[in-house]
């Protein structure tokens, strides 16, 4: 069985038809990829995959339970964990005080507990073991605000990491990164996806291919191709595209 | 005839001006039926009429005279958000939204189905460098092998266009000055004197 399943999910918004018909299945322990070109209901898609919309028709569910129509923050205590295409970091706090805020025995007992935890504590060992993970061991004591974009991209993930997921959800990772960014992304989750089950909304193809063991593709609401990045290349039209350049 | 997929009827759509002495601006008539699932190509100018054809086809425009049925279901009859239920159209990436709404929807019928019975694609943006094109195309089949019509309109400026035209349209409608007539293949279709003259310098390529 499937980790994640989605089932016949249909949105609209008003009279405006966002997600037709998408079923998307994501089995543990593997790196899948959602793409499509602008406008095709990415954002949408991630937004109810994740709880943030409820689909009018269809189905969520995760490890064997319906999720649909959850609040997020239901499903993030079920163990999904997203990372966003907006920064959603606290400036005025250094890099492991962001991790430390999102670590489960922290959340519990509340913000406060940030100021009275030392370097002994297995929270901040949690949070500093999490920022190694995304290669930020070092920075732990920089002030969010003074990192570089693809510094603050990995802190994000490293956040949503520190809930300790089953499933981490990457809304557009590669968004706002330059080449080199995108390269070293490319390192960190190649990294990640050996030990976490991650789902990536990407419109950066070539970074998908790299890296995802199935894709879905979407554009008009639907999922019009699906399969390993093999099968999606053996079409001769995606052959003859830059994209069956690199394989 | 009620069992066609798609009845376009004795379908007249005209456009006039002037309040007293009115005159006729623009004039489409449309008449076929299409009796099976299938992916049907749509060539014609600019202004020719192939928006407000599909506008009709789709039901966001009401005709002048004549019907429009999907599965036996007169589109105009249905209620307004459902009927993209029975075909639905997009420009481009997006769904076409702005029906000319007349009559209240207690008086209009339900559509009956979930998923839109006719796919009408209005100029799909196909590009050979980022591939999608080829998940696009293999959609389109895919629609037809789960029973659905799709109607794919494409002005071919680039040789690919007609490679893709013939590669995986069964049957074609040209449209010109608001005429709409049918041709059984793309050989057919490219044989045609008017066509030729409409694909100009691409006309040689599709020979």
């Amino acid at each position: 069985m499937a980790l994640f399943e989605a089932r016949h999910i249909h949105k609209r918004f008003g009279d405006q038809v966002v997600l037709e018909d998408i079923s998307l299945a994501f089995q543990e322990g593997t790196m899948n990829g959602i793409m499509g070109p602008n406008g095709a209901g990415k954002t949408t898609c991630f937004n109810v995959l994740t709880g943030r919309f409820s689909p009018e028709r269809g189905s969520v569910s995760f490890a064997g339970a319906d999720i649909t129509g959850l609040k997020p923050r239901e499903i993030a205590r079920r163990g999904i964990a997203r990372s966003f295409q907006i920064m959603n970091l606290f400036d005025d706090y250094s890099a492991i005080e962001n991790v430390l805020i999102a670590v489960p025995e922290v959340r519990e007992k509340g913000f406060n507990m940030v100021q009275q935890l030392n370097g002994g504590s297995s929270a901040m060992d949690k949070a500093a073991e999490v920022l190694r993970k995304v290669g930020l061991a070092g920075r732990e004591q920089e002030n969010a605000a003074a990192l570089s974009y693809g510094e603050r991209r990995a802190l994000e993930i490293a956040v949503a990491l520190a809930a300790e997921p089953r499933l981490l959800f990457l809304d557009e990772p590669t968004s706002g990164l330059g080449a080199e960014g995108t390269a070293r992304l490319f390192d960190l989750i190649a990294e990640l996806k050996e030990s976490y089950t991650i789902v990536a909304i990407e419109h950066d193809m070539a970074f998908l291919f790299g890296l995802a063991d199935r894709i879905s593709v979407i554009h008009w609401g639907q999922v019009i191709a699906q399969g390993t990045p093999d099968e999606l290349r053996a079409n001769k039209w995606v052959q003859a595209s830059n994209l069956g350049k690199l394989a | 005839m009620n069992d066609a997929f798609l009845h376009v009827d004795r379908l007249t759509k005209v456009y006039q001006r002037g309040l007293l002495a009115r005159q006729e601006t623009f004039r489409l008539e449309a008449d076929f039926t299409v009796r099976e699932p299938s992916i049907i190509g749509v060539m014609g100018p600019n202004g020719s009429g192939k928006t407000t054809l599909f506008e009709l086809i789709t039901g966001s425009n009401s005709p002048t005279s004549g019907h429009v049925r999907v599965h036996g279901r007169d589109i105009h009859r249905i209620r307004y958000r459902e009927r993209d239920r029975l075909a639905i159209h997009y420009h481009q990436s997006y769904q076409v939204r702005h029906f000319k709404r007349s009559l209240p929807n207690f008086l209009l019928e339900h559509a009956g189905s979930d998923y839109p019975m006719v796919h009408l694609f209005d100029e799909p943006q196909f590009n050979t460098q980022d591939g999608y094109i080829g998940f696009m195309l293999e959609f389109f089949q895919k629609l037809r092998r789960e029973g659905r019509l799709v109607i794919v309109c494409l002005h071919p400026n680039e040789p690919f266009h007609l490679d893709i035209l013939r590669e995986i349209c069964e049957r074609f409608i040209f449209v010109q000055k608001g005429q709409v007539s049918e041709a059984p293949d793309f050989d057919t279709l490219v044989a045609r004197p008017d066509v030729r003259t409409y694909l100009g310098r691409l006309a040689p390529r599709a020979a």
